[in-house]
C-alpha cells in the first residue's frame, strides 16, 4: 500500500471516521470509499501489511521456535488469556492482544475470556472463517418467546446486502435449500471425505430433519474474475490460515477490503491510534470526531468527521461509547435508553462427542481442509417440551488418526515406529455451538478505578451461562451420543464442558438495535436513536446469537448501514 | 547457546540446508506465489520480515555430549539411549539421530513448567535406579535385550514397574514423540508433509505401509 495512506496528523475534516479495521470497519471503509467518500480508518494497534508481514507463514515446525509452541516466561507475562484461543502460537502470537498491557476485571464468581486481536486487520486475520447467513426463523426468535428485544430487521431487509458481501468476499459453500439456514452465493463446496458422505448418506436415512452439510466458509475454492482482479487465489488446503495467507485465499481485510478501499484514492488509515472517546457537540447533537491517545507515546490527537462509525469490535465499541460521557449523556453516549453494555452474549461450544469409524482403510485425503461439516440448528421451532429454549448446531469431521494420536500406543522399537508412521483409524467427531440467550444481567461496564495504560477505564465483565445454555449442551451431548451410536461408529463418547463465556470468541450484543430507542441503543440501520451521525455496526449491534457464527452478519450490517448513511448525508439529514 | 543459529536469515535463504523434498515444497510455494503475483509481490516475503528461524533448536552434533539446559552430560547421554530405543534407525533416522534428546533438554527449558522438568528428571532416575537395583549397573551399560526389557516392563507398568510409573515414561515418550515427528526428519522422511498441497481431495487411495501427513495434530 501507497505510504500516504498512513496518517498521523490532520486537520482535515473527512466525510466518515470508522473507528476500527477488523471485518465490520473493513466493509465501513470500503463501502464509504467506494461511494467517493473521504474515509479515515483508525486502528487502536500496528500496520500488518499483506504478505509482508505474515512472518510465520509457510514455516515448517522445524524451523519454528520451540516447534510451534510458545515460551514460558513469554506466555505468563503477556499472553495469559490469549493462550486459551486455539489458534494461538509461535506462528500467530504477534496478531494476538498483549495480556500485560490490556488488562481487564471480571466480577467476582464470574469468568470471560476475552480474545483480541489488535492490529491492522483485527481479528479479520485470525477468525474461523465460517459464514453462515441468519434466517427468518433467527430474527423471529427473541419475540417469539420473549427473550431479548425484537430484531428490527427481517430477511426482506437484510438479504440482498449479504449478496453483495459474499460475492466480494467469496464464500464456498453448498446449495441446500434449507428452511432455518438460508443459501449464500456460493462458490464450490470444500470436498467431504469418503466416511463423511457415508455418514451424511446415513444421517439423511435416520434424521431427516438433521440434514449434513459442508461447512461455508470465506475460503476461495475457485476464485471469480473479481476475486482474481483483488490479487486472489484459489486456497491452498494449507490450513494454516490464522499465520496469514499470502494466497489471499481467505477474506480478511488485508486480503479483500482494504485493497478495494485504497484503490479508491479516498482512504487514510490512522494506526497506532487508541480512541478514548468521541467528541460529542450537544447543541447540534452530533459526534464531531475521535480524541486519540496514541498507542507508543501516549500523545494526544482528534480526527474530524461527518460521521462516525463505530467498529471497534463488540466489547472495544461499547467501552469507546461507555468512555464518552457528558451533561446529556452521563453514563455512556448514545445511551438514553440505560441497555448499553448489557445482553451481553457469546456462543457455547461446552459439549463434544466423537467415536471410531470402521473400516476405509484404503481411503485417506490430501490437504488440510480449513474447514469441517455442520448439522445446522435442528431445534429452529420451538418445543415446550424440550426443556430448553433455542438451539445448536453440530459441527465436525472424519478423519484418520495420525502421529499425535498413536503415540500413546504400547510399545517401543521398530514395530512402534512403523505402526506409528501409519494412517490410523478414522474418527468423527461433533461439537455443539449453542445460542446464548440475551438476558440483561449479561453485562460490560467501566471499572470505577482501575486503567489501563492509555488511562482508559478497564472493562469488568459479569457475564453467566444460565440454566437454559447449560441444558442446552447436555441436550447436545446426548443427542450427538445417539446420533454417533446410531450411525454405528464405535467407542462413542461425549461430554459437556463447563469452559467461561468469551472463548467462543462470538461476543455480541451490547449496543443492540431495536425499534424502541427505549429499551435499544441503535435503530434498524445500526444508527444510534440519540444521536444521528454515530453507527455502531459490529457484534455489539445484535439482538440474538442465533447459532450461526456472526462474521458475515456483521458484513452485511455494515454495506447497509453505510448505504443508509450515504444516502442521509447526501439528503443533508445527518 | 551452541544450539542456536546466529543468522538471521529466514530457511528459504539457505537451500542448502534443506533436504530434497523440502525444496522442492518451498519453490513450489514460491513458484505458485511468483505465477500468480509476479516476483515483486513476493520479494518482501523472503527478506527481513519473515518470521525468524534464529532460535528454532538446530539439531546438534550428537558424538560429544555436554551439560544441557535441565539435563546433565550424564542424564542426556541415558535420554539418548532411551530415544534411540523407543524410535531406532531404519530405513530413516532415529529419534536419536536427529538429537531429539538435546531438543527435549531445549523445549523443556523453554516451554514446559518446574514440575514438568522436575518429572522429566524423576523418569530418568526411575531408569537409572531400575538398572542400578536389578543389575548393579547404569543403564547405559546394559545389553541391548536388557535395555529394551526393562522398558517395555516400564512401558506397560508390569513385573518391575507399577501404573504410576508406567504413566510417567508415557509422558516421556510423548516428548521423544513430539521432538522426532516434527523434527525435519520426522516430518519429511519417515512421514509425509506438504507445505502446499495446492487444495483438498476428500479421496485418495491409501496402502497400508504408506506414510501419513506430519502435520495431523498440528495444522490437520
Amino acid at each position: 500500500m501507497k505510504e500516504q495512506v498512513y496518517i498521523n496528523k490532520t486537520s482535515e475534516v473527512y466525510d466518515a471516521i470508522v473507528i476500527g479495521s477488523g471485518i465490520s470497519g473493513g466493509w465501513a471503509a470500503k463501502e464509504f470509499c467506494e461511494r467517493g467518500h473521504k474515509t479515515l480508518m483508525i486502528e487502536r494497534g500496528g500496520v500488518v501489511e499483506h504478505r509482508k508481514d505474515y512472518i510465520g507463514e509457510n514455516t515448517p515446525m522445524w524451523a519454528q521456535e520451540h516447534r510451534g509452541r510458545v515460551e514460558n516466561i513469554l506466555v505468563d507475562q503477556q499472553h495469559n488469556i490469549q493462550k486459551q484461543c486455539y489458534a494461538f502460537g509461535n506462528t500467530t502470537k504477534h496478531f494476538f492482544g498483549n495480556d500485560r498491557d490490556l488488562p481487564y476485571t471480571t466480577k467476582a464468581g464470574t469468568e470471560f475470556s476475552w480474545i483480541r486481536g489488535n492490529m491492522l486487520g483485527g481479528k479479520s486475520l485470525l477468525w474461523h472463517r465460517q459464514t453462515y447467513r441468519l434466517g427468518e426463523y433467527d430474527f423471529n426468535a427473541n419475540k417469539l418467546d420473549g427473550h431479548g428485544n425484537d430484531w428490527p430487521i427481517r430477511t426482506k431487509d437484510i438479504e440482498k446486502w449479504y449478496s453483495h458481501v459474499e460475492i466480494h468476499a467469496g464464500i464456498s459453500g453448498s446449495y441446500e435449500n434449507l428452511p432455518n439456514l438460508p443459501d449464500s452465493e456460493f462458490l464450490p463446496p470444500f470436498e467431504m471425505t469418503a466416511p463423511e458422505k457415508d455418514i451424511q448418506a446415513k444421517f439423511a436415512k435416520l434424521y431427516p430433519d438433521r440434514p449434513m452439510i459442508m461447512g461455508r466458509t470465506a475460503h476461495l475454492t475457485k476464485p471469480t474474475a473479481l476475486h482474481v482482479s483483488q490479487g486472489r487465489v484459489q486456497c491452498q488446503a494449507r490450513n494454516e490460515c490464522h499465520a496469514g495467507c499470502s494466497y489471499g485465499a481467505y477474506f480478511s481485510t488485508q486480503s479483500s477490503t482494504l485493497p478495494a478501499a485504497a484503490k479508491t484514492g479516498n482512504l487514510h488509515i490512522a494506526p497506532n491510534s487508541v480512541v478514548h472517546s468521541l467528541i460529542y457537540d450537544q447543541v447540534t447533537n452530533r459526534v464531531k470526531g475521535v480524541r486519540i491517545i496514541d498507542n507508543d507515546d501516549l500523545s494526544e490527537r482528534e480526527y474530524f468527521a461527518k460521521v462516525v462509525f463505530v467498529c471497534a469490535s463488540t466489547i472495544g465499541s461499547t467501552q469507546i461509547l461507555m468512555n464518552s460521557v457528558s451533561k446529556k449523556f452521563p453514563n455512556g453516549l448514545a445511551n438514553s435508553s440505560g441497555v448499553l453494555g448489557h445482553y451481553l452474549m457469546d456462543h457455547n461450544y461446552n459439549s463434544r462427542t466423537s467415536g471410531d469409524i470402521e473400516g476405509y482403510e484404503d481411503e485417506y485425503y490430501s490437504g488440510r481442509r480449513p474447514s469441517g461439516i455442520i448439522i445446522p440448528n435442528f431445534y429452529y421451532k420451538a418445543d415446550p417440551k424440550r426443556g430448553f429454549l433455542r438451539g445448536y448446531a453440530l459441527g465436525g469431521s472424519a478423519y484418520r488418526e495420525g502421529w499425535d494420536a498413536q503415540q500413546h500406543q504400547d510399545g517401543l522399537g521398530v514395530e512402534y515406529k512403523n505402526k506409528i508412521k501409519q494412517a490410523g483409524k478414522w474418527r468423527f467427531g461433533l461439537s455443539a455451538q449453542g445460542e446464548m440467550l440475551p438476558r440483561f444481567e449479561n453485562q460490560m461496564r467501566l471499572h470505577p478505578t482501575l486503567k489501563d495504560k492509555w488511562g482508559i477505564p478497564q472493562i469488568e465483565f459479569d457475564v453467566r451461562y444460565s440454566e437454559n445454555e447449560k441444558a442446552m449442551m447436555d441436550d447436545a451431548t446426548e443427542q450427538s451420543i445417539k446420533m454417533l451410536t446410531d450411525i454405528g461408529l464405535k467407542n462413542v463418547s461425549g461430554e459437556s464442558t463447563h469452559r467461561p463465556p468469551g472463548i467462543a470468541i462470538h461476543e455480541i450484543g451490547t449496543a443492540r438495535m431495536g425499534r424502541d430507542p427505549k429499551t435499544s441503543v441503535l435503530n434498524a440501520f445500526n444508527q444510534s436513536h440519540d444521536i444521528p451521525n454515530l453507527f455502531v455496526t459490529d457484534g455489539a449491534s445484535f439482538c440474538s446469537s442465533a447459532v450461526q457464527n456472526p462474521s458475515l452478519t456483521f458484513m452485511a450490517l455494515t454495506a447497509r448501514a453505510v448505504d443508509f448513511a450515504v444516502k442521509e448525508l447526501a439528503a443533508k439529514r445527518i | 547457546m551452541k544450539n542456536f543459529k546466529t543468522s538471521t536469515n529466514h530457511a528459504v535463504n539457505e537451500p542448502d540446508s534443506t533436504t530434497g523434498k523440502e525444496e522442492k515444497s518451498r519453490r513450489r510455494f514460491l513458484k505458485g506465489l511468483t505465477t500468480m503475483f509476479g516476483g515483486a509481490a513476493i520479494g518482501s516475503m523472503l527478506t527481513g520480515n519473515a518470521i525468524s528461524v534464529a532460535m528454532a533448536y538446530v539439531p546438534s552434533n550428537n558424538d560429544i555430549l555436554t551439560d544441557g539446559k535441565i539435563f546433565k552430560k550424564a542424564q542426556l547421554m541415558l535420554l539418548k539411549q532411551i530415544c534411540a530405543i523407543v524410535i531406532p534407525k531404519t530405513e530413516t533416522l532415529g529419534a536419536a539421530e536427529v538429537d531429539t534428546h538435546g531438543f527435549i533438554d531445549n523445549q523443556l527449558f523453554h516451554c514446559h513448567t518446574k514440575p514438568q522438568q522436575e518429572k522429566a528428571h524423576e523418569v530418568l532416575n526411575l531408569i537409572n535406579q531400575a538398572a542400578e537395583k536389578y543389575f548393579s549397573t547404569l543403564f547405559i551399560k546394559l545389553s541391548d535385550d536388557q535395555q529394551f526389557q526393562l522398558l517395555t516392563e516400564l512401558d506397560l507398568g508390569e513385573k518391575r514397574f507399577d501404573q504410576t510409573q508406567r504413566k510417567s515414561f508415557k509422558a516421556l515418550k510423548q516428548f521423544i514423540c513430539f521432538g522426532y515427528y516434527t523434527s525435519e526428519v520426522g516430518a519429511t522422511q519417515e512421514l509425509r508433509y506438504d507445505p502446499v498441497p495446492g487444495g483438498f481431495k476428500g479421496s485418495i487411495s491409501y496402502e497400508a505401509s504408506e506414510s501419513s501427513w506430519a502435520t495431523r495434530g498440528l495444522f490437520n
